[in-house]
């Protein structure tokens, strides 16, 4: 029987653990690379690795690519929010699907959209 | 004829006026505040400043004349398609309604409703850029299937006035059409 549970699990602290492990140490080899004189990799073997440039520039594009995603999820959402004038405001294909006489008698009434004609305005 | 103290929904201040012409036809008016002259200075004096700065940089002064076009342009195109003097909703019990809304030019739009296409007019709350307000609007039906909603008109677009304002003019009009 597979549980489908968000506690927490031994496989997935395990997994959890190995990821963190393995992230820092990609950080200490990206800090390392970022910090080694071109001289010491080249003596080393290492010649076709990416300029130093880079070891500034892509956290730089990540971050700003970051910040401009915030304000597009706005504006995306914005612009997916039905005019005033939508029909979508109103009712949608599921609304219009409800059927009114599905009451059996003295039963309780299936739930169904409350019209919008108000009557408790006028108190 | 009642003017209180309508907003609408950033705060500005608006004016409802009611009038019932007979037992069967009421025609409401919601009125925005004119443009005022200080708005205009003030944009007036910002755009040729800041055109004034660019030719003290540049030397150019093709900037000046297009600052000056610019702004005159742009003031006639605000009045004559922009700014809403005021908007009314005239009900005529049985024959349909009329919505109209005239700018600050002295321009004119309107648009006849019949009776047989509406299906009810409401106030629906919808949400609007970061808020939700609510309107009034009027919902349409095909003449032939008396049970759907076919498309949703909006009243009072421009001004858009806050709820108390909307219950009125709401009361007020269910009573006509409550009627035929």
């Amino acid at each position: 029987m597979v549980e489908n549970t968000p506690s927490p699990l031994p496989e997935r602290a395990i997994s959890g653990f190995v990821l963190f492990l393995g992230s820092q140490f990609g950080f200490f080899l990206y800090c390392l690379w970022a910090f080694v004189p071109e001289e010491w990799l080249h003596s080393v073997g290492l010649t076709y690795w990416p300029q130093k440039y880079w070891a500034l520039a892509v956290p730089i594009y990540l971050l700003v690519a970051l910040m401009i995603c915030f304000v597009l999820l706005f504006g995306v959402n914005m612009n997916n929010t039905a005019p005033l004038d939508s029909i979508d405001n109103i009712t949608d294909v599921y609304a219009r699907g409800q059927r009114n006489d599905d009451c059996r008698k003295g039963g309780i009434p299936p739930i169904k959209d409350v019209s919008l004609k108000a009557d408790y305005w006028f108190n | 004829m009642e003017d209180e103290a309508f907003t609408d929904i950033n705060g500005k201040s608006i004016s409802l006026d009611c009038h019932s012409h007979s037992g069967l036809c009421r025609e409401f008016t919601v009125s925005s505040p004119k443009v005022s002259i200080g708005k205009v200075m003030v944009y007036t004096c910002s755009v040729w400043l800041s055109a004034y700065a660019v030719f003290f940089f540049t030397e150019n002064t093709a900037v000046l004349s297009c600052a000056i076009f610019v702004t005159l342009v742009g003031m006639m195109l605000h009045i004559h398609f922009v700014k809403v003097d005021h908007e009314s909703l005239l009900v005529i019990g049985s024959l349909g309604i009329q919505v109209s809304s005239s700018y600050a030019s002295g321009r004119e739009t309107t648009t006849f409703i019949e009776m047989g296409k509406i299906k009810d007019i409401v106030i629906n709350e919808a949400i609007y850029m970061h808020q939700i307000i609510y309107y009034l609007c009027v919902l349409l039906k095909d003449p032939s299937e008396a049970d759907a909603v076919s498309s949703v008109v909006p009243l009072f677009q421009s001004s858009k006035p806050r709820l108390n304002c909307l219950v009125k003019v709401y009361k007020s009009c269910q009573e006509i059409l409550s009627k035929c």
